[in-house]
């Protein structure tokens, strides 16, 4: 495929990641960051770094939710983790979800954690598939033309 | 005129948070300056008291393992230090700003840093 078709492929997916509020402001911060700081990798490095953060987490407080007494104040210190890196990267809509799923640690109710469990763990690999995504598509425009970027 | 090159002290325990905030520092400051990093209160209650020089500007996280940010920022001023002492933290609530600026914070800002947010603190600061 042309580099030109990649571009636009690149350029759509970036699009409907934000229009469906799966990233915010704070990914295009990064995006600028990248760009302003002539750091090609920046953004690969931080999203590598959030899917890698989330993915843990989330086994970890599976983990948690699974034992006969759950110890919801570290449910909570896992989630208000994941809150900071989901923010820290821009995705938004796990951020939001993390905000709901905290409410659920507070109210120590098990049932409502483990549904906000199975609603983060479905929004991070919606995410993570898009990210992944986005990646290739970057590696093979700069593999084209090894100066963009 | 050139801006004189600064030393900060990023005290953040994920990793995530660091990189960003480095590279907004970065973007802020214009790059030249230097960054330390401390992953809890404790280690940086200890990189303020072997500094060489003293630090410019310390951005402080809440939530900490070993140490967290409200326990760090007493000990620094306890040391007698008066660096500005900005707190980083995603829970904003008034009460939260209230309990870092009352263990010597001198500012709060919210949670994630960006190239904006820091051109205020370093202007604030007249670090810029």
């Amino acid at each position: 495929m042309a580099a030109a078709a990649l571009r636009d492929q690149l350029t759509a997916l970036l699009s409907s990641m934000f229009s469906q509020g799966l990233v915010d402001e704070q990914f295009q911060q990064l995006q600028m960051l990248q760009d302003e700081g002539g750091t090609p990798g920046f953004v690969s490095e931080v999203v590598t770094l959030f899917c890698d953060d989330a993915d843990r987490i989330i086994n970890e407080i599976a983990t948690l939710l699974e034992q006969p007494v759950v110890n919801f104040d570290k449910v909570d210190a896992y989630v208000h983790q994941l809150k900071g890196s989901s923010a820290s990267v821009g995705a938004q809509k796990v951020k939001f979800t993390c905000m709901q799923f905290r409410q659920f640690c507070q109210d120590k109710s098990r049932d409502g954690c483990l549904m906000a469990l199975a609603v983060v763990r479905n929004d991070f690999y919606d995410l993570r598939n898009k990210f992944q995504t986005m990646l290739q598509l970057e590696q093979q425009i700069q593999a084209y033309d090894p100066k963009q970027q | 005129m050139a801006r004189k090159m600064i030393r900060v002290l990023l005290v953040e325990d994920e990793e995530i948070n660091r990189v960003v905030a480095r590279a907004a520092l970065k973007a802020a400051g214009g790059g030249g300056d230097v960054v330390d990093e401390a992953e809890n209160g404790a280690v940086a209650v200890q990189r303020v008291r072997d500094a060489a020089a003293p630090y410019d500007l310390v951005l402080m996280d809440k939530q900490m393992p070993v140490m967290d940010g409200h326990e760090a920022t007493r000990r620094i001023r306890g040391m007698g230090v008066t660096t500005p002492i900005v707190a980083v933290s995603s829970d904003g609530l008034p009460a939260d700003v209230e309990a870092f600026i009352t263990s010597g914070a001198d500012d709060f800002t919210s949670k994630p840093l960006s190239k904006e947010k820091l051109g205020i603190i370093l202007a604030k600061f007249r670090l810029a």
